[in-house]
């Protein structure tokens, strides 16, 4: 049984006054708009911190009432940082069972109203509880894998700079993302350590934001043909090694097989960039290039829009921004919006027939990717 | 057991062989769950080290970290105590608790 995306409503990501109610009303409001207010019989919600302005906040039901969704059915995920991309799969898994007919996916989370130190800890909570013991924080051990990545394919760190001008160079396109200017090597290299080699502008933001889909059971321009889960050790000290995501792997080779495609009938590709060097990890991890060879699709232009492989169009984690609920539902967005024709300024030079969306998380621990394509009229 | 000061504390999987660090779950590389436990010189080698300039809540900055590889190529995160330690270091290593902790092992000091 087939199901597609019938509809995408992207909120502006950025530091929104809103809370984190009216973010996910917006997004779904664009989202049910764009399907003429059809019918919908199950809602999904993903948010990591369902955080309000009193605290912990009951999304899910008050979402249902302001949306006059209470006849639906619902539920809430949580993956961390790959929390949209589990309600995509969630409700996917659902229509695919025959029980609903229309879903409304939401991926929403509020960050900037709290101090840097407590959304710290509270994103170090997806890390074992041993490594978060020692003061891990995400960027730490983010800093420590692309210090593997480096040594492991004799680069440099300037490769990390590369990765994020091409993301910020996307998301200046993108209306909906945080940031709307691009930035120059030379500003990347200059902007202040956060755990080196990683850089303030290689890490992606805190932000407000949430994105919305309605999913529908037939076919059309942005038919789900796959999909993929994987997990790894939660403990990094446990993996072979750091510069590659057993994870994705997994994820990524379930999805191929579920689709019955190759990495090489992939034309665009929407990967969680939480950190600018993970967008090379990712796309070596996805197949899409060879293991080391990333750091050359980025130099040399095959992954911007006219590229052999457009990467993150969207500007990706880095460039949209990252409210964390809501990435990974931005990113099968953003790969529905170029399959459907809709992506506007930051369209592929090409239109996709075929497009992939990763969501990551923690550092690699449980990973998902969704395969989309036009089928049907 | 009595560990000596030098001593690091692994886990050895009774299925597979493979050493790892203790943990609560089962075998990081065929899922075996039975292990006796083995000590191995606690000096390694820096493969990765940073410095957390935007500590969590309760932690103060700067904050130094190491991935260091002791005997049998297992890896330990641990908390540096002085100077950042560059690639290629070595360190002791020693179990703290729920963590690690490290420090610029002593020239000639014993380890793989």
């Amino acid at each position: 049984m087939s199901v597609h995306v019938a509809s995408i409503g992207m909120g502006r990501y950025g530091k929104r006054p809103e809370g984190l109610i009216d973010l996910a009303v917006e997004a779904s409001t664009l989202a049910l708009e764009g399907i003429g207010r059809k019918p919908v019989d199950l809602l999904v919600v993903g948010t990591m911190f369902a955080q309000g302005a009193q605290g912990r906040e009951p999304l899910l039901p008050h979402l249902a009432g302001r949306l006059g969704l209470e006849s639906s059915s619902g539920f809430r995920v949580d993956s961390s940082s790959g929390t949209g991309g589990m309600a995509v799969h969630a409700a996917v898994l659902a229509l695919e069972s025959g029980r609903f007919d229309r879903a409304l996916v939401v991926g929403a989370e509020k960050m900037t109203n709290r101090p840097t130190a407590d959304n710290t800890k509270d994103l170090s909570s997806s890390l074992h509880p041993s490594e978060a013991a020692a003061g891990a924080t995400m960027p730490a051990l983010a800093a420590i894998a692309t210090q593997r990545y480096i040594e492991r394919f004799q680069l440099t760190p300037a490769i990390c700079d590369a990765a994020t001008v091409h993301a910020r160079a996307m998301a200046a396109s993108n209306p909906s993302a945080h940031f709307q200017k691009a930035v120059t090597v030379e500003e990347v290299a200059a902007s202040r350590p956060v755990a080196l080699p990683l850089r303030l502008l290689h890490c992606s933001a805190i932000s407000d934001g949430a994105t919305a889909l309605v999913l529908e059971r037939g076919e059309g321009p942005a038919t789900v043909l796959g999909l993929g889960q994987g997990f790894d050790t939660l403990r990094l000290v446990d993996r072979k090694d750091l510069y590659s995501f057993a994870a994705t792997r997994r994820a990524a080779q379930r999805a191929y097989d579920s689709a019955g495609i190759t990495p090489k009938t992939i034309d665009v590709a929407e990967v969680h960039d939480a950190f600018s060097p993970f967008a090379m990890v990712h796309i070596e991890d996805l197949g899409i290039c060879g293991p080391g060879e990333a750091p050359t699709w980025f130099e040399r232009g095959w992954v911007r829009p006219d590229g052999r492989v457009p990467v993150n169009p969207s500007g990706g984690v880095i460039g949209r921004g990252h409210p964390v609920g809501a990435s990974g539902v931005a990113e099968v967005a953003e790969v529905a919006l170029q399959l459907r024709g809709e992506a506007g300024r930051h369209a592929t030079a090409k239109r996709p027939r075929v497009g992939l969306a990763q969501a990551m998380s923690g550092i690699g621990s449980h990973n998902y990717v969704t395969i989309m394509g036009s089928t049907g009229r | 057991m009595n560990l000596r000061p030098d001593d690091l504390e692994l886990s050895r999987c009774s299925a597979c062989q493979a050493a790892f660090l203790p943990s609560d779950g089962p075998c990081p590389r065929c899922g075996g769950l039975p292990r006796a436990s083995l000590t191995v010189p606690s000096t390694g080698t820096v493969l990765a080290s940073t410095v957390v300039v935007y500590p969590a809540t309760g932690w103060e900055s700067p904050h130094r970290l190491a991935l260091v590889e002791v005997s049998e190529g297992v890896r330990v995160l641990a908390i540096v105590e002085g100077d950042l330690p560059s690639r290629g270091s070595k360190m002791n290593v020693r179990a703290d608790g729920a963590t690690y902790r490290a420090r610029i092992a002593p020239e000639g000091a014993r380890g793989d």
